[in-house]
């Protein structure tokens, strides 16, 4: 298995109506780019699930974290649809129970608070991420 | 005879894997909120695809136009495939160039000034199409 196939792939939903969708973008982007480099890639949702032969290919049998804004999970259950193993699955409009009366800002902007919000959800991913790692989950998923 | 609000729906792909779905992003949220924020609708490109008969309607009910960062056009030949015929299809890399819409995906902070740009001459190319399919639109309601 490729150093980049070991990868844990962590799909967010990207939902442009709420803040919560760009919550879920930004936070997948900061571990896949900033924190969890050589651990975590991320990949288009929307490619995904417009049958993209080689984007099947990446993701049939890869071990995935998904990231959705809302309750409709459209990440996670089409990240499963397309032969992904999904090992965790977030939602962001539950960790707005800790955060109650917190303005984080639009589906186009975060405010200050907002991209507080993504640090820790991107520092809770990159946890997960070594979680699966120590745990040998990727080596198993091969 | 008042004439009937028309409202026309974009979809854009917002790519995770690239700066063109950062930037297709922006600029359609940049017609959303600033340019055109009382006639303008959008769906979330996944829930779309997702979707069942309520969410397949959306270009059958709006004059639809898409915005992809790059040339595998996901947003517009979804819409062409599962809802109906869109009154245009912007693509990000035509208008920025394939190096720039096809590098490294972006925060939506992380814009340099060239970016912030590209976002402002993406959302022009929508909006052209905007008052195109608004026009049309209306040219349709008076023969109706």
């Amino acid at each position: 298995m490729s150093e980049e196939n070991r990868k844990v792939i962590v799909l967010a939903c990207s939902g442009i109506g709420k803040v919560y969708g760009l919550i879920a973008r930004e936070a997948v982007l900061k571990v896949a780019r900033e924190l969890r480099p050589d651990a975590a890639r991320t990949m288009c949702l929307a490619l995904l699930m417009t049958d993209d032969a080689e984007a099947h290919e990446i993701i049939n049998g890869a071990t995935c974290i998904t990231v959705d804004g809302c309750p409709k999970l459209c990440a996670a259950k089409n990240g499963a649809l397309a032969g992904g193993v999904v090992a965790e699955q977030v939602r962001v409009v539950d960790l707005f129970r800790a955060y109650r009366g917190v303005n984080a800002g639009t589906a186009t902007a975060l405010t200050a608070d907002g991209w507080k919000i993504v640090a820790d959800l991107a520092g809770q991913l990159a946890e997960k991420i070594d979680a699966l790692r120590a745990a040998g989950t990727l080596e198993e998923a091969e | 005879m008042a004439e009937a609000e028309v409202k026309v729906g974009i979809i854009s792909c917002s790519g995770e894997d690239l700066a063109g779905g950062t930037l297709s992003r922006l600029a359609t949220r940049k017609l959303l909120d600033e340019r055109r924020p009382h006639h303008t609708v959008t769906i979330c490109l996944p829930l779309f695809l997702a979707g069942g008969q309520e969410e397949r309607m959306f270009a059958r009910a709006f004059p639809t136009i898409t915005v992809d960062g790059c040339e595998k056009r996901c947003a517009y030949k979804a819409t062409e495939r599962l809802s109906g015929k869109v009154n245009a299809s912007i693509v990000v890399s035509d208008i920025v160039g394939k190096e720039a819409a096809c590098g490294c995906p972006l925060a939506t902070d992380a814009l340099n000034e060239d970016q912030q740009r590209m976002v402002e001459l993406i959302a022009d190319a929508i909006e052209a199409a905007f008052d195109k399919a608004q026009g049309t639109r209306k040219a349709a309601k008076i023969v109706d």
